[in-house]
């Protein structure tokens, strides 16, 4: 029994490690969708983190030296080219009569221009309005001490800021999407070679010959699953060891997060996409053993890749909280990964739940598979 | 012995094997001769299991397939009707495949596949892959998987479509070899040559009963004829569907 499944399994193995074509659609994913998505992040960093100065048009600074140098102080200065065609000039317009409303402690004239209702400026007005009015309260505190009042007396309420977001929290929201990234390695990594054991044996008409041969279609399928599903658990190996080093390069402090995951716990992330490479494997074997040809049983696998991507990014989006989705297949092991990145408690139970269940899936999968190949109706498509 | 008994086999209304039965006895090369579709695919289908037969049976050796196929299989080679190779693998890796699921592994393994190799003056293309083989080395590799594990049984289906001169006698030759060691050999063709050349025993089917069975001589006395073309014409009642 298990040398036919690993006669079966090591030619499958070698058959496709020779594949090219397999051997790429396995490691590019693993491989070029963290970059990928370390790329995005470095751009998204950058974004936050470097405020460009706001360039705009100031009339009258002369008049008002102090206040200009507090806009500058700020990153609002003075433009020194001409506005580009379709951008409205953001003004600034200090009267002439500056010197004399400051003297005597009245409210000076400031003329804000621009176009208020432009959504790319929206920004950039915000800045000149808040150093503005900033520059005024400046104003106003001394005119108050210069009268012997307290200041504090103009503020009836200090309100107090407090971010809960930990560093921790704010990571898990963006290390979500990559975590389902590591999810779904073990759906694409194998499913060239699934697809090539499958429909591939059926259209190269190696199947009728290979089933005449003295092994159950139990075994062949095991074979297959391993083949298979080896494929699989390397391409999870490959996105978990490699997405925390590509992060490690990431600037991701800059915006206070922090993304270390200790190495024990990468191991145990593989440990837990281990039942779920046979699951997508079993999944994928199943439907393109049905498939005639390779065409086929691609377009039937990516409609069944929609299944693991709209559980996935379901959970994620509409923010589900149900203690079932800890049990299940594959959101199981998706709860599980989220908490161990949030740096959360596991829960072993449930996790050991799911991985059960997820290999309970699988097997029954396999022995459908294999029933399926002991029909004649299938194997020759009558 | 090959023991094909009262076989019945029904696809929707098409009613390909009609109580086929006959025997293919140890030493001896058994032509199942026929036109197209005229059920020998289907027979040998059935008879290593691929298919059930609605009712009768075939037994190898005394195992029915349809009830102890690991047993009946690993008493048969087969050269099966369509065959494909692993196009990645060299000649060699793919009879080794083959052997291996037979239980030959280790030496013992790479013995049987050195000889199949050799038997079928293989050795030029044994370390080569696959892909790029005419079609003849592809019968060839083909050859070598379903005698690797010297079977006592063979069950080959129009195994010399595609094959050279050369080719065709060195199966020729093989099959005489294997028949003078007692194995059985049971194969279909429409070949009306090869079928005169080779065979201790011709089973004419047509429509999926057997329409005459003897030896050449017998078949040919049979209906009068001289030739085995003109016999077969005439028993199975038309030309349709053979080549001579």
């Amino acid at each position: 029994m298990i040398t036919q499944i690993r006669i079966v399994w090591l030619k499958e193995l070698k058959d496709a490690l020779r594949d090219k074509r397999s051997v790429m659609a396995a490691m590019s994913y693993a491989f070029f969708g963290p970059l990928l998505m370390a790329g995005a992040f470095f751009l998204l960093i950058s974004q936050l983190t470097s405020e460009k100065d706001v360039e705009i048009d100031i009339r009258g600074g002369d008049y008002a030296p102090a206040l200009v140098q507090h806009l500058n102080n700020l990153g609002i200065v003075e433009r020194s080219e001409p506005w580009p065609a379709g951008k409205q000039p953001i003004t600034l317009d200090i009267d002439a009569s500056w010197a004399e409303y400051i003297a005597t402690a009245q409210p000076a004239k400031v003329t804000l221009t621009a176009d208020f209702s432009a959504q790319k400026q929206r920004a950039d007005i915000r800045r000149v309005e808040t150093a503005v009015s900033s520059y005024a309260q400046q104003l106003g505190v001394i005119r108050l001490q210069m009268r012997g009042i307290d200041p504090n007396a103009m503020r009836g309420i200090d309100l107090v800021k407090q971010d809960t977001a930990t560093k921790g929290s704010r990571a898990a929201i963006m290390m979500g999407s990559v975590l389902v990234f590591m999810l779904l390695s073990v759906f694409f990594s194998g499913m060239n070679v699934a697809i090539d054991i499958s429909a591939g044996e059926r259209e190269r008409n190696s199947l009728e010959l290979l089933l005449s041969q003295p092994l159950s279609a139990l075994q062949l399928v095991w074979g297959k699953t391993l083949a298979a599903g080896s494929f699989a658990i390397f391409g999870g190996l490959l996105s978990v060891i490699l997405i925390p080093l590509i992060f490690r390069y990431l600037p991701l402090h800059e915006i206070g997060i922090s993304v270390a995951i200790a190495w024990p716990m990468l191991l145990l992330i593989l440990l837990t996409l281990v039942p779920l490479a046979f699951l997508a494997t079993a999944m994928q074997l199943f439907v393109s053993f049905r498939a005639k040809s390779f065409k086929e049983a691609q377009t039937y696998i990516s409609l069944v890749l929609m299944v693991p991507m709209l559980a996935v990014f379901g959970v994620e989006f509409a923010r589900l909280k149900n203690q079932l989705l800890y049990y299940l297949p594959l959101t199981g092991q998706h709860q599980a990964l989220l908490d161990i990145i949030k740096g959360e408690s596991i829960q072993w139970l449930p996790l050991g739940v799911s991985a059960l269940v997820t290999l309970l899936v699988s097997y029954i999968l396999i022995r459908l598979i294999a029933r399926m190949l002991s029909s004649e109706k299938v194997v020759f498509g009558l | 012995m090959i023991e094909v008994q009262q076989l019945r086999k029904q696809f929707g209304q098409l009613v390909a094997l009609d109580g086929l039965t006959f025997n293919a006895p140890e030493g001896q090369i058994t032509g199942l001769l026929g036109p197209n579709g005229a059920g020998k695919t289907t027979c040998l289908r059935t008879i290593y299991g691929l298919l059930k037969a609605d009712s009768g049976k075939a037994l190898i050796d005394g195992f029915d397939a349809s009830e102890q196929p690991l047993e009946a299989r690993r008493h048969i080679g087969i050269f099966p009707d369509k065959f494909g190779l692993y196009e990645r693998l060299t000649a060699r890796e793919q009879i080794a495949y083959f052997a291996n699921l037979h239980g030959l592994t280790g030496a013992q393994g790479d013995q049987a596949v050195s000889t199949a190799l050799a038997r079928l003056d293989m050795l030029a293309i044994a370390d080569r892959r696959a892909r790029g083989f005419s079609q003849g080395q592809r019968m060839k590799v083909a050859l070598a998987q379903s005698i690797v594990h010297s079977p006592k049984h063979l069950i080959l289906d129009e195994p010399s479509r595609g094959l050279d001169v050369m080719s065709t006698r060195i199966l020729r030759d093989l099959l005489r070899e294997l028949r003078s060691q007692g194995t059985s050999i049971l194969f279909s063709s429409h070949v009306m040559q090869e079928v005169a050349a080779l065979c201790d025993q011709v089973v004419v089917i047509a429509a999926g009963k057997v329409a005459a069975q003897g030896t050449t001589e017998e078949l040919c006395a049979l209906t009068g004829e001289t030739a085995l073309e003109e016999a077969f014409v005439k028993i199975i009642g038309t030309d349709e569907g053979i080549a001579a």
